[in-house]
């Protein structure tokens, strides 16, 4: 393929450029901030060098942060891919090729909204007083229940409108890929007297291993932008039981105290954690 | 018709009412008075009423955040695409271990958790002076929209034949105009798609937003989310309004290439 000499150059060149300056001026300045002892308050600041990480461990609050993004990555990761595959393998089974189109479509939605206004459509929906999803307790027991205000009820609440807003999508993704599977293999199964069961179990998913492992990290990737849900719906609250890491420290570097070198120290624990760490998932995928 | 088809029906139709309910009654609740809204048992039929609109419409924060919001999102979109394309064409049409790599720093900036980009970026606007400004927001959002513009419009280029390349330069077309004659009209509705969906990340972002502005240069998603702290008490009704208006940009370009967002998906499984 030839695309001539300077081509490659002039169209590739100004895009990696911008990019790379983009990704690294920010990532240094950011391990910069965190060696300092900058505040909002006072332009002014000294270097304290390695203070602010050798704090963040012994911080409680820190702890539990990490502790909560731990728990909101499986649970929101496992959720979603849960629902993708079961209303997949339900499109592949039992919709025609039409409602597939239309349900297609529909499932695209939810996760096109911004996350502010699906939380908000969400948060109302819970309203122990008004919300439409409270109102069956309250029309049969009277009781006024308060799903944001419990920690358990908390995370599951802001879980499943992530889930909402994923899942749909994720099944049209694992549809398409199920619908370019060869057929032979399915129809030998079926000859063989497989159950339709035993095809996905045994045959189809395994297939699609691969790609299904993509679409996890995908999903593990996009799990960790979920500062608008959080923030809208619950504030990391009640108390700081869904304070994830990206809540803590901007409510460390913007609202409480504004240590930016405090929370920048965080920014960038949880930049290399993640950047390491899905870099080696993804090149090893890509092998 | 088997039993076990008919239960999985019923769970699509169940996924599908759980989909769709939802968007409509916020949609009927956008055109409540507070007192059909705020109601123990949630009321279907009522009388409409444009106060909420009117009132959202109306707010010159929300105008300019609408101004704001536009200009912020149409630039980046499109500084975006004018890096993005060409650079997507390049990594198509050449597989090496160096258009591997940049491919793959594309995708990787997507790794960087927004606070860890939105902390340094507000100091360093803070010290050039831009900070609260279009121009900043603009090129802050760049990374999201030349990054993802490049990663979905990669397939778009694959797919364009070879043979009708080839063809265009034995008529002796130059490489450029290959590019802009002959490979960018055919991919040109993938790559729309992509612009869109550029669009719609742009459009959606909060974080940053937040983060990088404070009075003049805030978008459409913060005074959103402001809106349920006027007062004591939260303004359902307003709050459903303005979340109505900042969901139809996305539907509507979801509507617009709607095809091409759907051959963009059975791409994805071809490969």
């Amino acid at each position: 393929m030839k695309l001539g000499r300077s081509l490659p150059v002039v169209f590739l060149g100004p895009a990696l450029i911008v990019l790379i300056i983009l990704a690294a001026v920010p990532t240094l300045y950011a391990f910069n901030i965190s060696l300092q002892n900058r505040t909002l308050s006072a332009p002014d600041a000294d270097y304290v060098w390695f203070a602010n990480y050798i704090a963040l461990f012994g911080d409680a609050r820190f702890l539990n942060a990490l502790w909560v993004s731990l728990k909101w990555e499986v649970l929101t990761v496992s959720a979603t891919m849960i629902v993708g595959i079961g209303l997949a393998i339900a499109m592949f089974e039992a919709a025609t090729p039409r409602w597939r189109n239309v349900l297609t479509l529909l499932f695209i939605i939810p996760v096109l909204l911004p996350r502010v206004c699906a939380a908000f459509v969400w948060k109302f929906s819970f309203h122990p007083l008004y919300g439409a999803v409270t109102w069956p307790v309250r029309a049969i027991t009277g009781e006024t229940p308060d799903i944001l205000a419990s920690p358990l009820g908390a995370m599951l609440a802001v879980a499943f409108v992530d889930v909402w807003q994923w899942g749909p999508v994720f099944a049209v993704i694992i549809l398409k890929l199920m619908e370019a599977l060869p057929p032979q293999p399915l129809e030998a199964a079926r000859i063989d007297r497989c159950k339709r069961w035993e095809i996905h179990v045994f045959i189809t998913l395994p297939m699609l291993k691969l790609p299904l492992i993509s679409l996890i990290l995908v999903k593990a990737i996009e799990s960790l932008r979920s500062f608008d849900l959080v923030y809208v719906m619950t504030r990391g609250g009640p108390g700081i039981a869904t304070e994830t890491l990206d809540m803590y420290a901007y409510s460390q570097g913007f609202i409480e105290a504004g240590k930016i070198s405090y929370a920048s120290g965080m920014a960038v624990v949880m930049l290399v954690l993640t950047v390491v760490m899905f870099t080696m998932i993804w090149k090893r995928l890509n092998r | 018709m088997k039993p076990v088809t008919l239960i999985l029906r019923g769970l699509l139709v169940l996924a599908a009412l759980l989909v769709l309910l939802p968007l409509v009654w916020t949609l009927l609740n956008a055109f409540k008075t507070n007192a059909d809204l705020l109601v123990s048992t949630p009321k279907l039929i009522f009388a409409p009423v444009w106060d909420n609109m009117d009132y959202v419409l109306g707010r010159r924060s929300v105008s300019r955040a609408l101004m704001n919001s536009l200009v912020v999102c149409s630039y980046a979109v499109l500084l975006g695409a004018v890096l993005g394309v060409p650079a997507a064409y390049v990594i198509a049409r050449i597989k090496n271990r160096a258009t591997q790599e940049a491919q793959f720093f594309a995708l990787s900036l997507r790794f960087l958790p927004p606070v860890a980009v939105a902390i340094p970026m507000m100091v360093i606007w803070l010290g050039l002076d831009m900070y609260d400004s279009r121009p900043a927001l603009i090129i802050t959002y760049m990374t999201i929209t030349v990054s993802i513009t490049i990663w979905l419009s990669v397939p778009a280029f694959e797919r364009v034949p070879i043979a009708i390349e080839e063809a265009a330069r034995v008529d002796r077309l130059g490489p450029y105009a290959v590019f802009f004659r002959i490979a960018l009209p055919v991919a040109k509705l993938q790559v729309l798609s992509a612009i869109a969906f550029s669009f719609i990340l742009v459009w959606n972002e909060f974080l940053l937003a937040m983060m990088l502005t404070t009075s003049r240069a805030k978008t459409l998603p913060i005074i959103a989310s402001e809106m349920s702290q006027l007062g004591m008490s939260v303004p359902w009704g307003i709050l459903n309004a303005a979340v109505v208006l900042l969901s139809l940009p996305p539907l509507i370009l979801l509507a617009l290439v709607g095809t091409g967002l759907n051959t963009a998906f059975s791409k994805k499984s071809s490969e």
